[in-house]
């Protein structure tokens, strides 16, 4: 089974307004190279140049936070839904 | 991508919003705006996990999570974000521009620097803030 991975707010602009797509699984770092071969600039937008998870990008695999789990190395089975998430974030000061 | 011009946000959920910024006061509060399209009818609280939530807000991404997971991702059923801003203006600071990442989504903010606070929404786009008509009903 395929992955899933779900974009919801601007992460979806980096790919054409799609959000929802799927993926072969292997490491995080696998599944945002796979997307980042269709939609090229993706992976900037949710890895620094270390490869890195951004600070304002979460991503969760299932239930789990993907930084609990090794970040961007963390495994990906096939059938886990992947959510990266833009963090909600801001402030007066 | 859903472009909204305006929000309908009734007089119940924006008191309710300045009621939750007074009890977070000195920090920030924050929370999410449900319905559909333009018009609000729900709101969930927040959870602000920021290190300093007296001049930032995050909300809790494992509540956004769950949040979200009773969506399509469509952008139609979550029409907003609220926060306060306790001590400085109601209008969105150059961290609220340079943070957001919601473009389809009505920012709505209140401040305590005035008494009572009002509320005001803003569309927050490529790094412009605009603001926009809240319709109560």
């Amino acid at each position: 089974m395929p992955v899933t991975v779900r974009l919801p707010g601007a992460l979806r602009e980096a790919t054409g307004g799609e959000t929802k797509l799927t993926t072969s699984g292997g490491t995080l770092r696998d599944v945002i190279a796979e997307i980042d071969r269709r939609h090229p600039g993706f992976a900037a937008r949710v890895l620094d140049e270390a490869g890195a998870l951004r600070s304002y990008v979460n991503v969760y695999i299932g239930e789990d936070d993907a930084r609990t789990r090794g970040g961007s190395g963390a495994a990906v089975p096939d059938g886990s839904e992947v959510m990266v998430i833009p963090a909600m974030a801001g402030g007066g000061g | 991508m859903i472009e909204r011009t305006r929000i309908v946000l009734p007089r119940k959920l924006q008191d309710e919003i300045v009621a939750h910024a007074r009890e977070s006061a000195p920090r920030e509060c924050c929370g999410l705006l449900f319905g559909d399209g333009e018009v609000v009818d729900r709101l969930v609280r927040g959870r602000n996990v920021h290190p300093t939530p007296e001049t930032r807000y995050e909300i809790d991404p494992a509540q956004l999570r769950k949040a979200l997971l009773s969506g399509d991702d469509s952008d139609r059923y979550l029409v907003g974000i609220y926060h306060s801003h306790p001590a400085t203006k109601p209008e969105p600071s150059f961290t609220d521009v340079t943070s957001a990442r919601w473009p389809a989504q009505v920012y709505v903010l209140t401040s305590l620097q005035s008494d009572p606070p009002k509320v005001f929404a803003y569309r927050i786009t490529n790094g412009e803030a605009k603001k926009i008509p809240i319709v109560e009903s």
